[in-house]
């Protein structure tokens, strides 16, 4: 994938690269599983007309996760009305007593259930952060992505790893 | 990120099963002429809904035998037109904003963030005044066409009730844009732009 590809190949490659993480970023955004495909589909179409105006300063990496976020972001702000549920943010979170936590969870399923939910309690930008870090990007990658400094991004990654210590601790040594 | 380094919650994560979507160019083209074929049949509906509200409005201002009459429901249809056209441009969330790939998460949200903000801490002036030159020529007109008491206590009781709901709307929106405020600043200490 170069900046010279036409928007159709960049497309094309994107998909086949991130389909599979774009999938679990909408499912992290959206309960719902015909509001879950909806949002996938837009997240599809906004990454294939944004590619008309990529012009490689930044890698297609941060690109693609830039767009989807947004997107995804943007369809948050759209559901809040319509939503009851406060989002928290992740100092909330981790202050909060562990209720369903997925520790307790029967099976892998409803473990991923659990995980699920809790990231959909999360503002948009700790959520944003929350996900980068389970598919693995690390801090320089999620600061550029999401443009909070290296710093913020550093401390909120140790209050993930603290908040999913806590909820996988029991879990790791059965 | 290496399969041997992931911690529980990552190999969880990364290891479920998903329903991605793979697209050809000439299917996406199509999906997305159908998207946005879904947002205009959206906003088509709004002004529908619009239109349907000034229709007995506009049946009045047809057939108003006197100026006063007309001026009303003419300055009453103008203003629920101003609305709804200012309710649709900065009411509601922009379905695919262009900035979707130029912004970084935390400029995009906190400008969708601003955006909503000013819509709602201007809702005195692009929601509830282009209505209120109608109500007054209204009430004036109605007070010199029957000028008796028990009608203009009618008048006035109809008046408190509709002062009472615009500050009902007016408070409520004040709490949303109190409540915007506070995700506002609490991006701004996170990392001011």
């Amino acid at each position: 994938m170069t900046v010279d590809s036409t928007p159709d190949e960049l497309y094309h490659d994107a998909a086949r690269v991130y389909g599979a993480a774009l999938g679990r970023l909408a499912r992290a955004y959206e309960a719902d599983a015909e509001l879950c495909r909806d949002l996938l589909q837009e997240i599809h179409i906004a990454l294939w007309r944004s590619f008309s105006t990529f012009d490689g300063r930044c890698s297609l990496r941060t690109w693609i996760y830039r767009v989807a976020h947004n997107v995804a972001a943007s369809h948050v702000l759209r559901q809040r009305r319509a939503r009851s549920q406060a989002l928290v943010g992740l100092e909330e979170l981790e202050n909060m007593p562990d209720g369903n936590n997925i520790l307790q969870a029967a099976d892998r399923s409803q473990a991923l259930d659990r995980l699920v939910s809790m990231i959909q309690r999360l503002k948009p930008l700790d959520r944003h952060v929350i996900l980068s870090y389970l598919e693995g990007h690390d801090a320089a990658a999620i600061s550029e992505i999401t443009g909070l400094s290296l710093g913020n991004v550093a401390v909120k990654i140790h209050r993930i790893k603290n908040l999913l210590a806590r909820q996988f601790q029991q879990g790791e040594t059965r | 990120m290496t399969n041997e380094l992931r911690n529980p919650a990552q190999k969880l994560w990364q290891d479920q099963p998903v329903e991605g979507i793979t697209m050809s160019a000439k299917i996406i083209r199509k999906r997305a002429a159908k998207f946005e074929r879904k947002i205009l049949w959206r906003n088509v509906r709004e002004y529908v809904a619009a239109v349907i509200a000034a229709v007995p409005l506009g049946y009045f201002l047809v057939t108003a035998r006197d100026v006063f009459a007309r001026v009303t429901f003419g300055l009453l249809i103008a203003g629920l037109t101003w609305m709804v056209v200012q309710l649709h441009r900065k009411g509601s969330v922009k379905s695919m904003p262009m900035e979707v790939s130029s912004l970084t998460s935390l400029q995009f949200y906190r400008t969708e963030l601003e955006r909503q903000r000013e819509a709602v801490n201007t809702v005195w002036s692009w929601y509830l005044a282009p209505l209120i030159p109608g109500l007054l020529v209204y009430t004036v007109w109605s007070a010199i066409r029957s000028p008796r008491p028990a009608a203009w206590l009618g008048l006035a009781l109809m008046d408190v009730v509709i002062a009472g709901m615009f500050y009902l709307i007016w408070k409520m929106n004040v709490r949303a844009g109190r409540c915007l405020q506070r995700m506002i600043d609490e991006l701004k200490a996170e990392s001011p732009l």
